[in-house]
Parts: structure tokens; sequence; C-alpha cells
């Protein structure tokens, strides 16, 4: 099942202990706690969920929703 | 590390990140402290061409390993060097030699400039087991950098084996790493962060270490390695999901939590080391970019662990807005880089990802063998996927831990960790104690197992049964007097029936104010006989202390001696046992209802603030104390104790009773008479004293009084309390008094007496333990959260047990908060703090390490008084010493030293203290006293000491050429005019990149092996000369033979004196000189004042000649002279030609022949002050005075102002003497060419010229002309001009 922007928020909102609606989809995500370790959690969620294929830096050179979405192959 | 010129082309600056491991590195440029190392263990079979080709072809594609480091002029460069041959070993080995041999490898430190930045083996230790091994200067790269490093190598050798092409480099630039880092220090961001950081840190909080002190890295590290078993892992991390946090912040939580109990502080700041690369191009660059991020926590007992891990989720979210700033940068704004102090306490550093790769297929896993220096300790932590749960390693500084230590803390944090991972996360931290199961058993039962059965009997039952058995042994003696058991026993009881009558009975207090005498022991032995308990005032206290007692206590009535002896009694009845008439009374034990729960004496102790309150002591308490000193020290009939302690001070109650309890016989010292040591000396050996006590600040005194060795006759036991006692003292004792035994005693007023011994032992080291409990005693050492200290663990001391005090008479709540409920006793127990900071020793003792509340802390630093006043004890000159903080003006805290010593020099012992201790612990200023101010009850009286003066005698000149030069060199780094021998580099403003400026050039100059390292441990010239001095052969500043440098491998440069004898003005001369010409300065004999001045010029020729010739045998010889210099080396070089030597370098400045001297009249005094002024490179009109050169030499900042009045004397005899030798001299003629330099200034000796050497000058005469006056040539613009010419000469 593909992701989408909203699943992208959700679980982000997961692993930093925060609410969806808190999460912005524009901003560095560093910002609001986001790590290397939440990043590898994050990873190994969709490609075993979601058979995605980005790798670590992919994710960590652009910490943010907007910019994860294409990567991930989440439609708006 | 060398320095290049000319830096190749395509140089890089470094990065801040990579500046800050170059300057760590230049402080020790042999350390290989800076390598990194790991290998990977593959499960194959590898190909090793392949993997050779996989190897250099990621070398290649890795920009940081293709560069070369050095310094260059404007700070250090990197650049990409030309292919060199490529650092690859392919070893076979078996698993052991393959680890003994990496480990051998990563002790070798790298050449940045010269050599490639890493260096990799493979190494095959079975058919299908081999370990691919690299080391790697951190300088160029990181954590994260290795595992690109080590996917890309993966990633080549899997298609290289396959026979496929590797595809194209995934990595980025350096250029850009470098570009990126530029933007960032040039942006609002940097300064903003700056900014942050500045002011997060603005408090200066506490430098914490498990170590408790701090030290200069080491070249290795010590590490220990351990798992934490993977079903505490899961439970851990299953407690991070629970608090929605990630493990490795649970992980330094947990470590905050260790940290904060183990450093009894609650602000802890922890050391992060962080990748430093999201949302970053450096994602993609092999590099070093990594950063310290420093996390500071608030951890306190009543937070839950669940609070405490969200604090460290949110401080780590703020912080990493800040995060690009470095941590070097936020230690040097600060100030903390020049004091060599850290910023954060043990470092986490947690790599919560396996490499997870595959070589052709085959597995890997990854062993770290070296992640960097380890300035304190490094909490490295792997979550590797090898099912043995996370792997904990803790890497520590050697010359901070030992072994056992490493494993304690590690072993105590991994118990730690299990206890979290199955404790509800929201029960409050106090729960948690940092000792393990097995520790607390220790601490808690095994080091308190002091059970043992007493009678229920009270202080003064044993005595009354004593009276009875021996009724005429000897019980009291005083001066002449004595009284037998049964006399005392009698008085005793008379005025004892007489106090009942006043209402002394069981429960009720009698003060008495009674001075040293039997009739003082009479009295009190009377109210504990009519069943009151005494109260002590003694005669010498302040009226307005006394008067307030009285108050407080409302006894029943006072007893003293003479009508007068109080000013004023508050309405209390008086007994003046003054012409007080007893004979009506019965001579036998008076009734009385006392059980051992009634109170036997009331002591008023001071506290720290506040009044002085009466502490309430059961006879129960004092019993057991009794009882076990009997047993423990065996008291016979045949010994005589000295009761000299005042009795408002509780170690007299054993003085007073103990004695009297066991038959022996009680000798009273005279009123005042425990503060004469003489006295105490002559009383101990003419009354036979088997038995005293000591203050340990009064026995030092008493030890170095004359007559205190004759009191080892008799004495057979001596105890101490009251104070620490310093390991100096019990060693000056065991010297003085050998073969007496020497017991160290611990207790407050609260815990009758004392509830700690330990036997001191000649030849011991360390602090003196104060040891271990007594009989029904039980110690806690309890952290801040009530819970025990493991052994080591610094703690507050509480006390439990039989000896407890009942509290304070009337202060129900001061009672309450020091005697709180014991949660490690039975039932309904209690335990008294002692507000005293102590530990437990591995085997059961304890050791007392200060109050709690006298802790000093100047400028956020934790400063230990006592390693101060231990360290002023240890030196030779000193007797005594005490250390306190003082703020004589409003806000400037200084620490002040005071020692007792006839032979003390403040400012000698200021240097030899600076050469043991951190400078913030050497005290500013040190006052010698002729004796401690001492408080009534003998302790020392710390209000008493005097204000040191500040302002001190002006900063002395430079006592040797060496110092001299070192000031010169100071100030030319720093941009000052002028530097004091004693001013520390970084008091100064001096930085890191200043300092290694500093240090080539000191090494350029001296040819001195030095390290900024050696910078900051000995930061001042005179400190520096000292060091160098001890390192090099004792160079004498004064000897004929003056090695001004030593090393070098070029022909030396042999410079003759000038008219005043010494050379010292030629110094300046190897700052301009290359590092490889050594030079020696050839000085007049009779410098010391001892021995013959040469009566011709050829004899003193003959001799320099000589010695030169012991440095260097045979010719060319390179010879140089200035002034009188000029003419006896060219009477040298006249020798050494006749001897067929070549002489290939004959350099005159300003010389002149004698015939152009002879007939004019020899100089006087005043001439010969003026030639040692000039010899300094001055000159002064008008008349001179001894002491208006040495003025004007001092102000010069010049070393000869150091001379001694008897060298003075020397050089003015010297110039005398060699004003007539050259008169006299002969001039024969040298066969070679002559180099001249002429002060070309017009002079008032204007017959002088050079064209007078013309007779005796064989070859040319080549003249340099320098626009200066004779006596300016060696000032340093004119050695510029003469060593450019002279260098061109040197090759």
């Amino acid at each position: 099942m593909p992701l989408t922007v909203e699943q992208i928020r959700a679980d982000v909102a997961d692993v930093l202990g925060e609410e969806p609606d808190d999460i912005p989809v524009d901003e560095n995500l560093v910002d609001y706690g986001l790590d290397s370790v939440r990043i590898m959690s994050l990873l190994e969620r969709w490609r075993r969920d979601h058979g995605v294929e980005a790798s670590f830096a992919d994710l960590a050179e652009q910490p943010a929703v907007e910019a994860w979405a294409p990567m991930l192959g989440a439609a708006a | 590390m060398t320095t290049l010129a000319e830096p190749a082309a395509h140089e890089l600056p470094l990065t801040a990140a990579q500046s800050g491991m170059w300057y760590a590195q230049a402080l020790d440029p042999e350390s290989p402290a800076q390598n990194t190392a790991e290998y990977l263990e593959i499960h194959a079979a590898v190909d090793p061409h392949a993997f050779g080709e996989a190897l250099r072809r990621v070398a290649a594609e890795a920009d940081a390993l293709r560069v070369r480091i050095a310094d260059g002029p404007d700070g250090p460069r990197q650049w990409y060097a030309a292919p060199a041959a490529f650092p690859l070993e392919v070893l076979d080995l078996a698993e052991d030699a393959a680890l003994a041999w990496m480990r051998a490898d990563l002790a070798r430190p790298f050449d940045l400039a010269a050599e490639p930045p890493f260096r990799h083996a493979l190494i095959r230790v079975g058919e299908r087991r081999w370990f691919w091994y690299q080391r790697v200067h951190h300088i160029v790269m990181d954590g994260y950098g290795y595992s690109l490093l080590a996917r890309r190598t993966a990633e080549a050798y899997t298609a290289l084996a396959a026979g496929a092409d590797p595809g194209p480099s995934p990595f980025g630039s350096l250029a850009d790493l470098v570009a990126e880092d530029a933007a960032y220090r040039a942006s609002d961001a940097f300064a903003a962060d700056r900014e942050h950081w500045a002011a997060a840190f603005a408090d200066h909080p506490e430098v914490i270490t498990l170590a408790g002190r701090t030290a200069l890295p080491s070249r290795t590290f010590l590490r220990r390695s351990a798992h934490l078993d993977p079903e505490a892992t899961d439970k851990l991390k299953a407690v991070a999901g629970s608090v929605r946090a990630t493990w490795p912040e649970v992980l330094i939580a947990a470590q905050a939590l260790y940290v904060s109990r183990a450093t009894r502080t609650t602000d802890v700041v922890l050391g992060l080391p962080m990748m430093g690369r999201m949302g970053s191009a450096a994602l993609r660059i092999p590099g070093m970019v990594m950063n310290v991020l420093p996390l500071r926590l608030t951890v306190t007992p009543d937070a839950t662990f669940a609070e405490l891990t969200r604090q460290v989720v949110l401080g780590i979210r703020a912080a990493r807005k800040h995060q690009r700033y470095r941590y070097e940068d936020i230690r040097r704004d600060l100030g903390l880089l020049g004091e060599g102090r850290a910023l954060t306490g043990p470092l986490v550093n947690v790599m919560p990802f396996d490499y997870d790769l595959t070589f052709a297929g085959a597995r890997a896993d990854a062993h770290n063998l070296s992640a960097g220096p380890v300035e304190d300790l490094t909490v490295n932590v792997y979550d590797r996927t090898d099912g043995r749960g996370l792997r904990i390693d803790y890497d520590v500084n050697p010359a901070l831990y030992a072994d056992a230590e490493v494993a304690a803390h590690q072993e105590r944090f991994l118990d730690l960790l299990g206890r979290l991972a199955v404790a509800d996360p929201h029960a409050r931290l106090s729960e948690h104690g940092i000792a393990t199961e097995l520790e607390r058993a220790e601490v808690l039962l095994k080091f308190n197992d002091t059970a043992r059965p007493v009678p229920p009997t009270t202080l003064v039952g044993p005595i009354e049964a004593r009276a009875m058995r021996t009724p005429h042994a000897t019980a009291v003696v005083h001066g002449l007097d004595a009284l037998t058991y049964a006399q005392l026993d009698a008085r005793a009881n008379q005025l004892a029936r007489h106090l009942a009558t006043l209402g002394v009975r069981p429960g009720a207090l009698a003060a008495v104010a009674v001075p040293r005498s039997l009739d003082l022991v009479v009295t009190l032995l009377a109210v504990l006989k009519a069943g009151g308990a005494y109260l002590p005032l003694d005669p010498d206290y302040p009226a307005a202390r006394l008067a307030y007692m009285l108050e407080d206590a409302a006894p029943a009535c006072v007893i003293t001696d003479v009508a007068d002896r109080l000013p004023d009694t508050a309405g209390v009845p008086q007994v003046v046992l003054d012409g007080l008439d007893l004979s009506a009374y019965l001579t036998i034990n008076p009734p009385r209802a006392l059980t051992p729960q009634h109170p036997a004496y009331v002591i008023y102790t001071s506290g720290s603030t506040g009044r002085p309150k009466g502490v309430v002591v059961p006879h129960s308490a004092i019993d057991n104390r009794l009882r076990w000193m009997q047993a423990e020290y065996g008291l016979e009939p045949s010994d005589r104790v000295l009761q000299k302690t005042p009795s408002g001070f509780d170690v007299s109650v054993w003085e007073f009773f103990w004695p009297l309890r066991e038959g022996a016989t009680l000798v009273v010292a005279d009123p005042g008479g425990h503060q004469d040591p003489d006295y105490l000396a002559r009383t101990i050996r003419e009354q036979a004293i088997t038995t005293c006590h000591f203050v340990p600040s009064m026995l030092q005194v008493f030890l170095g009084a004359a007559e205190a060795a004759g009191a080892a006759g008799p004495l057979r036991r001596v105890f101490c309390s009251g104070e620490a006692l310093p390991r100096e003292t019990a060693a000056d004792f065991h010297r003085v008094l050998p073969g007496v035994p020497l017991h160290n005693l611990y207790g407050p007023t609260e815990a009758a007496v004392d509830v700690t011994y330990h036997a001191c032992e000649p030849g011991s080291s360390g602090p003196v333990p104060i040891g271990r409990p007594v009989w029904n005693t039980r110690l806690y050492v309890l952290d801040e959260a009530g819970q025990p200290c493991p052994p080591g663990v610094p703690g507050e001391l509480y006390l439990a047990g039989a000896q407890l005090a009942d509290g304070y008479l009337g202060r129900p709540e001061l009672t309450d908060e020091r005697f709180v409920p014991d949660p490690y006793g039975p039932l309904g127990t209690r335990m008294y703090r002692t507000g005293d900071l102590a530990r437990w020793t591995a085997d059961g003792e304890v050791e007392y390490l200060g109050r709690t509340d006298h802790q000093v802390k100047l400028r956020g630093l934790r400063i230990e008084l006592g390693e101060i006043e231990a360290a002023l004890a240890a030196d030779d000159t000193v007797n005594g010493a005490g250390v306190l903080v003082r703020e004589d003006r409003p806000g400037d805290q200084r620490l002040v030293g005071y020692v007792t010593g006839s032979d003390a020099d403040p400012k000698a012992l200021r240097e030899r203290l600076a050469a043991r201790l951190p400078e913030y612990m050497v005290p500013g200023a040190i006052v010698v006293l002729d004796a401690f101010p001492l408080s009534p009850n003998g302790k020392l009286d710390r209000k008493a000491l005097p204000a040191p003066s500040y302002e001190g005698a002006a900063a002395r000149a430079p006592r040797t050429p060496l110092e001299e030069t070192l000031t010169r060199l100071f100030a030319e780094a720093l941009g000052l005019d002028r530097v004091g021998v004693e001013d520390a580099f970084f008091d100064l403003g001096g930085t890191s990149l200043l300092a290694a400026r500093l240090v080539t050039r000191l090494r350029e100059t001296l040819g001195a092996e030095l390290t900024i390292g050696t910078l900051f441990q000995a930061p001042s010239p005179a400190a520096l000369a000292a060091r160098l001095e001890e390192g090099g052969a004792a160079d004498d500043a004064l000897g004929v033979l003056l090695p001004l440098r030593a090393t070098g491998s070029r022909t030396p440069l042999f410079a003759l004196h000038p008219a005043g004898g010494l050379s010292w003005c030629y110094s300046a001369l190897l700052a301009r000189l290359d590092p490889e010409q050594p030079v020696y300065g050839l000085q007049a004999r009779g410098l010391t004042g001892v021995g013959e001045l040469p009566r011709t010029l050829e004899d003193m020729a003959a001799d320099y000649a000589a010695q030169i010739r012991s440095v260097q045998p045979h010719g060319p010889y390179r010879l140089l002279g200035w002034s009188v210099g000029g003419v006896v080396a060219q009477a040298v070089a006249v020798r050494l030609r006749e001897a067929g030597e070549r002489v290939e370098l004959l350099a005159l400045l300003d010389a002149y022949p004698s015939d152009q001297w002879r007939g004019l009249a020899v100089p006087v005094e005043a001439d010969a002050l003026r030639a040692l002024l000039r010899m300094a490179g001055f000159d002064q009109e008008g008349e001179l005075t001894t002491e208006g050169v040495l003025a004007t030499l001092r102000r010069e900042g010049s070393a000869l102002a150091g001379l001694s009045q008897r060298t003075l004397r020397a050089v003015l005899d010297i110039v005398v003497n060699n004003a007539r030798l050259m008169r006299e001299h002969d001039t024969r003629v040298f066969d070679g060419d002559a180099l001249f330099f002429t002060a070309a200034a017009p002079r008032e000796e204007d017959w002088l010229t050079r064209k007078a050497w013309a007779p005796y000058i064989g070859g040319t005469l080549e003249n340099h002309d320098i626009d200066c006056l004779h006596q300016e040539l060696t000032q340093p613009e004119r050695m510029d001009e003469i060593a450019e010419v002279l260098r061109a000469r040197l090759r």
C-alpha cells in the first residue's frame, strides 16, 4: 500500500511524540526533534510496510515531509 | 608536524572541526591518541587483489583521504597530495597475533604532512575469516565517515569480485565541506549560536568528572567492554517506547542519573558526539564533521525517570538547533581552554546502527578499536545485530582511572540500566541508587557488623565500683597534689549531696565553671553522682557566650571555683567551691534514681550558622563509647592519662572518666597548658604519661617542639580527633615518636565523642582514614537521594546506633532536622546527619573528605581545600598549613594559603605548588604565620587568620638568558611590548592558535623539544624555563661554556663575551639563525666570584680555545665577538691556526685592536657600570650608580637585573681586568679573512677605526655598517641586520 502525505505526518508525529496536526509539511523536522535514530525507525517501518527504497542519506539530507513525499512514492 | 613554507597547489583551509583536531594533535605531536581504527570481520574467503583494488578506488574517491596537512604562515592548511605508495598490508596471522598487530599499529602516530592519513591491512585469520583493518587520523574522518567508506568498499569489492564495474563515486567533495563550514562561520546563525551557548553556560557550571580530578589527555586510552544482556536491552527499549523516547535517549538519561549520584551534583553536563550532518550535503562526504553537543540536565531525586528522559529529549531537541557551533569554540568562548578545563562530564557516544554490510555476499561484523582520544570518560554504545544486546564500552583516560575503577563504574551502570529496564519509569528517581545489590549489602551490613551486647550501666556506676575495689590507688594528680580513689570518691559524694539539695538530680542540669584542677574532677563526678547531667562552661569563653549558655540551658545551679568567676549568672544559683564547707555531708554514694537513658552531660557546639546549641548525651551512649574504648585499647591501672582538653570539648569526657573507670591515674594539666608544646612535652616525660590526645593541628605544633622526642619513652598510645589528620602529620609523628601507636578517631559531639577509629601505620600513604565504626554503631554514606554510595563514591556521612545523642536541648525542630528516621536500621531508630563528606574504602574504612557545607566553589570549580592544604604541608619548608577562600573585597574571592615554618618563602612555595596543583588551586597569596590562631578548644580559628596584602613585590626580572629569551618570545607571540617572567601565557590573551605559533618559534629558537601541552603546564616564562632546564642538562648560566643552543646539525658558532664577561647578549642570535645552527657562548672565568681572573689576554685565549675544542675537537671553526670579545676571538683564531686548524668565520662586532686603546686610562667602577649597561644593550647619561643601573636593567626586562650582588661585583672586577688585558695585549697576525660590523653612528671615541686591524688580518676584512651606536648592536633590529649577513656565511 503506497504511503500518503497524511500517513507520513502521522508516522513522524508518532516517533516525535507529537500530534500529526503539529507536524508541518514544509519545515525542517530537525527543529521538531527528528534525529538519525528516528529517521531510521521511520525508514524501517516504511520499508517493511510500504516497500520504500529511499536511503538514510536521502531522507536526512532534506528532512521535511514535502521533500520526502516524492522519494517515498506518496501522493499528495 | 612539519612546517612547510610553500604548500602545494589545491590547498584548502581546515574546517573548524579539523582545526580542533589539529590543535589537539599539536598538544603532543608524537601522540597516536588521534588515531581512530576499526576492523571488519568478514566471514568468507576474501580475494586480496580485488579487495586491494576496491580500497585503492575508495581512497581515490574520498577527498579526505588524499590530503596532507601542515602548518603554514596563516595557520594549518590541507592540500591534495600526489598518489603515494598505497598503505595496505596483507597478512596471514592467527587471531591473537592479528589483534596484537592491530593494537601495535594503532599506537603509531601519523606524520600528516608527509604520509597518507590512513592505513589498511587485510589479515587472513582463517580459511573463511578475514579481518579488514583500517586506521585513519581523526582529523580527516569521523564515525559516520567510516560508515560511508565501509559501505562503498563493500559495494566496490562486491562488484570487482564479480568482474563488474563499481560505478561512479557516490561521494561529495571535501571542498564542499570546507565551503559549507566557511559559509556557516560567516553567517548570522553562527553569531546566534555563539550567543546561545554563551548564555547557556554563562554561570560556568561545575566541571563534573567521576574521577574527581582532571589530567591532560594521555596517548592511549583504557577500554573495558561489556554487554547489557539481550533481555534487559529489549526491556529498556520497551521503556523508551513507553515514554515516547528512543533507547539512546533513555541511555543518556540513565548515565545522567549515574553521574549525578556519583558526583553529588544535580547539575549534570554530558557530552554527546553528534554526526552533525542532518540536512547537509555532508551526508555523502566522508570526512571529519562530528561535533560534541553539551547537554545540560537537572537531575533531582524527586523527578521521575520518565521526566528525566523527557528532559533529555527536549534538551537535545533544543541543543540541536545550535549544533553546528563547535564544542571547542564554546570552551574557548567561556575561557575554559586556557585553563585546560573541560565543559562536560562523560561523553555518551551512541552508535545506533550496525553497518549491516556484505562483501560479495559474505556477512561482516564491525569491531571498533579506537573512537579517538579520551579526555576523561567516553561511554561508547553500539547496537549490533549480533543478538548479544547493547555493547557498552567504557573508554577512559588511564591517567585518571585505574582498571578496577572503570570496572566498578561500568558494572554499576549496567546494573542500573538493568533495574531501570524493569522499574516503573514514573517512579521517583530517589528509588534508584547506583550501588549494586552486592555493594549495598556490603556497605550497609558487612561494614557495619558491630553489634555487641553491653550491660545497662551509666557513666558513673563503674567509677564508683572501681573506687570500692582500689580505694588506695592514685586516682587523680595535679602538679604536687593527688587524690586516691577513696579521697576522690568521698569528696565527690559530699559535694553531690550538697548539689542534690539544690535540685541536681536525674534529668536535671548543673553547670560547671571551674578551671582545670583537682576540684574540676571532683565537681564533674559530683554532678554525675547526684544523678544530674553536667554542663561545662569554659571560663575562657567570652562572657556573652557563657551568659547565653546559662540562659539557654537553665541549669539547677552553676558551680564555680571562686565567687567572681562568672560575670553574670542570669539568676542561676551559684555554688562557690572556695570556702565551701561540706564536712557535714556523708561521704558515701548518694541515693539517686539514675538510668542509662538519663542525660550524662550537655555540651554546646557552634553550628556553622546560628547560635550555639546544647547536645544532650545520655549515659547509655557514653557508656557504650567507653566500653568499646576499653575493649579496643585496654587501659591498665599502671596507665597515666593526661587531661588537657578543655571540658567544653567532648574529647575531655573520655580523658576524665576512662581512667577513673579502669583504675588508672588521671593527670591534670595546668590551665592553658594544652596550648604550650614545651610544657606538654615536659609533663608527658615528668609525669610518665602513657595516654593522651591531640587535635591534629596541635599535634603538628607539638611535634615541632624541641622536647617532643622525649615523650616517646612513657607514651603507649596517642589519640587524634577533632579535625582531619593530615598524612604528613601522621608521618611526622612516627618519625618523632617512633614505636608509639597513633590512633585517628572521628565523631561529632552528637554521637558521644567518637564513632570511628583507625590505627595509623608508619609508612602508609594517602589520606588517613577515619576508620571503622565502633561497637553498636552504623555508618552510612548516602547520596543526595538517601541511597547508599558504593565504596569509593563520596556521599554524606550518617551515623546510627547506641551512641547517638538525645538531641539538642530545647530545640525539637533542629533535633528532627539532624536526627532523622534510619531507613536502614531497626524500625523506629534514628540516624544523625553529620554534614561531613566521606567515602568508603574497598575494605570497609571511611575516609573523611571535608564538610558538605564548606565546599568551596571558585569560578564554577569545586575546590577541596584539604587537597591544597596537604600539598602545602608536604613542602619541606612548611610545618603547618591552612587554606581558605577570602572575600576581602566584595565579589573578589581569592584562595589564600596560611603556613607556619621559619624557612617558608611564599613566592618559592607558590612556584612549587604550581608544579603540583592545577593553576586554579594555587593560592593567589600565601601568608607565613608564626603560629596558627587556635580557638579555645584547640581547633584552627579560621576567622582569626589575617588578610593577605596583595601588593607584594613587583614582578621579578628574568634571572637567566633563557628566561629573557622566553619573555621576549612570549611578548612577540602575544603582540605585547613586554611580558613578565611570571605572567601566564593564557592570562595575557594567548589562544591555542597563538600557542601553536609560539611553540613552533620556541622549537626553532631553542632547539628544545616541547609541545603546547608543555605550555599548558608551564604557562609562564619562568615556569617554562624551569621545565626546559629540568629536561636538558642543567646549564650553568655563569659557566665558561654557555650552551645557548646545544642542538643542531651545523658547525657550531662560538660567541665570545664582551667586557662584562657574560655572553647572554648573544641569545638574541638564536631566533635569527637557522634552528640547526648550534651557538655556544664563552664567558669570563670568575663570574661566580671564585677563582682568579686571567693575567693576560693570551692566557684567556688559550683557555677559550681549549673550551671550544672540548665541544668541537677540529675545525673548521666559527668565531664571533663583540667589543672586547672580538679582540679575544681574533687571538683565539690565531691559536687555532697555530694548531693547524681551519677558521672559516671570524666575525668582529665593532671590535678594535689593542693599539687603539693603549695609553688610555684604565676604567674605574663607573665605567665598569657603563660596560654592564652596554652589555645589556643600553646606555645612560650622567653619573651611574649600581642601584640606578640595576633599576634600568630591571625596567628594560634584562636578565642581567637578576644577577646576585656577588656576581655583579665579579662583573665589575672583570670589566676592569679586561680593560687592563686589552691595553697590555700584543696583537698577533691571523692569516685569514674577517667579517666586520661597524656601529656607524657618530661616536665619542672618534679615533676608533677598523683600519687598525690591517696589520693583524692577513686576508680581507669585509665591512658592514650598522646604523647604531656600539652598545646598540645587540638590540633586536640591529641583530636582524647582522644575522642576515651571518646566515649567508653559516650554511
